[in-house]
């Protein structure tokens, strides 16, 4: 097979750093170490930019120049012939560029040295190898395409969105072998991520949010691109910790934020978008305590997986209308024991269960209007549509996510008030149980 | 020695000492048609008065950086500590192939040495870098008379004349 650029991919995850010779136009050579080199695709790749140099004079004036990358795990050594075609300074390929390089800054101890300016874009015009060695090359990836085939059967079976999520991350626990991974949802009214699943930690963290934009995961969800860190790095932390106080607590200076979860010693990390088409569905991120886990095959892997679900879960939102059959006999249990004190606070649909803060938003709307029905109509069972033509609710006309926020209720009820249930009892309908009597306080804005 | 011009000082003894100790270095020329070319070289020597500098290369590698060198005469060669990144990048336009000698090899064995030492540091093995540092076998040598030298050490500094 003849050499070609994802061949040597491998080389690009800049454990290794690279060199590239250029010329100026009156013929004085010149050679520059390069912090990144980025695969963008067969033909082309991306260089740092860094810091004004010679290389980057010299590029301007004379496009053509000659870059040679390190095999990490072999020390063979290929020659790039490379013609310099623009500078991006922002957009997708900029960002992803950024927190990889804020990686392998960490990496080289060089934080807050390495700054990206821009990302040069070269075409790839001939790949040789200078030598090759007789060192073992890194076993084939564990993402192959006969792993990705059994995933996505799996993928495929899910009939609603809460299985589907569930079977994403039971898949890359097995048989890809990602531990510590979590699926967040995108709401678009918000302006925000929450966290709807999730494996491998202390806490699930399922409502956690994270805005677009801010660390790894909002990255991905701002330019729809997939981002990996190979290195654990303070520049692209989770976020939480980067807002303020004051934002945390929102009325009556009351913590409303569930914290995010997450590996105390996460090294690689890798965040990738849930797309339907062009929509931003959710991001799906994973990280490991160890350095390097996730490569380019790996996020290879992870975008097939990622665009899979992203087409299944547009498809279940495609929901049939709630068909008028008679909901399950069997009846909810009626409420015993005493009375659970259940207050909302109207600015922010959020909702309190005794003293510990339970949920807000959409979801918390959605479970005011349950207690509601329960409390003043006796009703436990409901559908979907009910919800959707519910005023009050105030889902977002496009991509309303209904689906999603009620996976993230009933998973947080199920973690912090078990004695409110949601059980599903067929598509688009379900029924609230409610094991104790409540008493309902609204607090006006 | 002034950074850009073509009057040629002596290296000072720092820098000197530097370039041969445990460094990377990558040389880079061009061709006729102004497409630089680059090798990882195998160490360095520096003329008793510091003003000629010779770089060891293994000739298999370097694809033909050698008779660019040998057309033109025009240089650049980087060096730059693993486990430090300290970096500066020298410069010549009278660079020339000339025999290898004996102390030639007894430097590319222990700048291999030394240089396998230092990214032991940083956590690589010592079969790794004797793969990439090569020139256990043959060598060739290029000479030059450095004219120009840059700081090259990633920061605000990376491309700033040295000035001696």
């Amino acid at each position: 097979m003849p050499l070609s650029v994802p061949a040597l991919r491998r080389c690009f995850e800049g454990a290794i750093p690279a060199a590239i010779a250029t010329c100026s136009r009156d013929g004085t050579p010149n050679v520059s170490y390069i912090s990144e080199v980025h695969y963008v695709d067969p033909q082309h790749v991306a260089l740092s930019f860094q810091f004004f140099s010679k290389t980057r004079q010299n590029v301007l004036e004379n496009p053509r120049a000659t870059v040679v990358v390190i095999h990490p795990d072999t020390g063979a050594q290929y020659k790039l012939a490379v013609r310099y075609l623009r500078t991006e300074e922002s957009g997708p390929l900029f960002e992803c560029m950024k927190a990889k390089l804020a990686g392998i800054a960490s990496h080289a101890g060089m934080t807050g040295v390495f700054q990206l300016r821009g990302s040069d874009v070269y075409r790839v015009e001939s790949v040789s190898e200078v030598y090759g060695t007789s060192l073992d090359a890194p076993p084939p990836p564990e993402v192959d395409v006969t792993t990705l085939r059994t995933c996505m059967a799996r993928l495929a079976a899910a009939g609603d969105l809460a299985v589907l999520l569930d079977a994403l991350l039971d898949v890359l626990a097995d048989p890809i072998g990602v531990e510590h991974a979590m699926v967040l949802m995108y709401d678009p009214s918000g302006d925000r991520l929450y966290t709807v699943a999730s494996r491998g930690y202390a806490q699930s963290g399922v409502g956690a949010e994270v805005h677009p934009g801010e660390g790894i995961i909002g990255a991905a969800a701002q330019a729809r691109i997939p981002i990996r860190i190979s290195h654990a790095t303070s520049e692209f932390g989770y976020g939480r910790a980067m807002r303020e106080d004051a934002e945390r607590r929102g009325v009556a200076g009351l913590v409303h934020e569930i914290p995010f979860p997450g590996l105390p010693e996460s090294q690689s990390q890798i965040a990738v978008p849930i797309l339907a088409g062009e929509r931003l569905l959710g991001v799906l991120f994973a990280e490991s305590g160890a350095t390097g886990r996730f490569g380019y095959d790996e996020e290879d892997g992870f975008m097939v997986l990622a665009g899979h679900v992203g087409a299944v879960a547009a498809l279940l939102e495609e929901e049939p209308p709630a068909r008028e059959d008679a909901p399950p006999a069997q009846a909810a249990a009626s409420p015993r024991g005493s009375p659970l004190r259940v207050r909302r606070y109207a600015e922010n649909d959020s909702i309190f269960v005794g003293e510990d803060y339970l949920i807000k938003g959409v979801a918390g709307a959605i479970l005011w209007r349950l207690l509601r029905a329960h409390v003043d109509e006796g009703r436990n069972d409901h559908t979907n549509r009910e919800l959707r033509l519910d005023p009050a609710i105030r889902l977002p006309e496009l991509s309303e996510n209904l689906e999603a926020r009620l996976i993230l209720l009933a998973r947080r009820l199920e973690e912090r008030c078990p004695t409110l249930r949601i059980e599903k009892t067929g598509r688009g309908r379900f029924r609230f149980h409610v094991l104790r009597p409540v008493t309902l306080d609204e607090i006006p804005r | 020695m002034t950074g850009g011009t073509a009057r040629a000082q002596p290296l000072d003894a720092g820098h000197a000492a530097f370039i041969q100790g445990p460094v990377s270095v990558i040389v880079a020329s061009r061709n006729a048609e102004l497409v630089a070319d680059v090798v990882r070289g195998c160490g360095c020597r520096v003329s008793r008065d510091r003003r000629q500098v010779t770089v060891l290369i293994e000739p298999g590698r370097a694809s033909t950086l050698l008779d660019d060198v040998a057309a033109n005469g025009m240089i650049a060669v980087v060096f730059s500590q693993p486990s430090t990144h300290k970096t500066i990048q020298l410069k010549g336009t009278d660079a020339r192939v000339v025999p290898v000698t004996a102390a030639d090899r007894a430097t590319a064995q222990r700048h291999l040495r030394e240089w396998a030492d230092d990214l032991g540091r940083i956590g690589y093995a010592a079969p790794f870098s004797a793969a990439l540092h090569g020139g256990s076998g043959p060598l060739a040598a290029i000479r030059f008379t450095p004219t120009a030298a840059f700081q090259q050490t990633p920061g605000p500094d990376a491309g700033r004349p040295i000035r001696t």
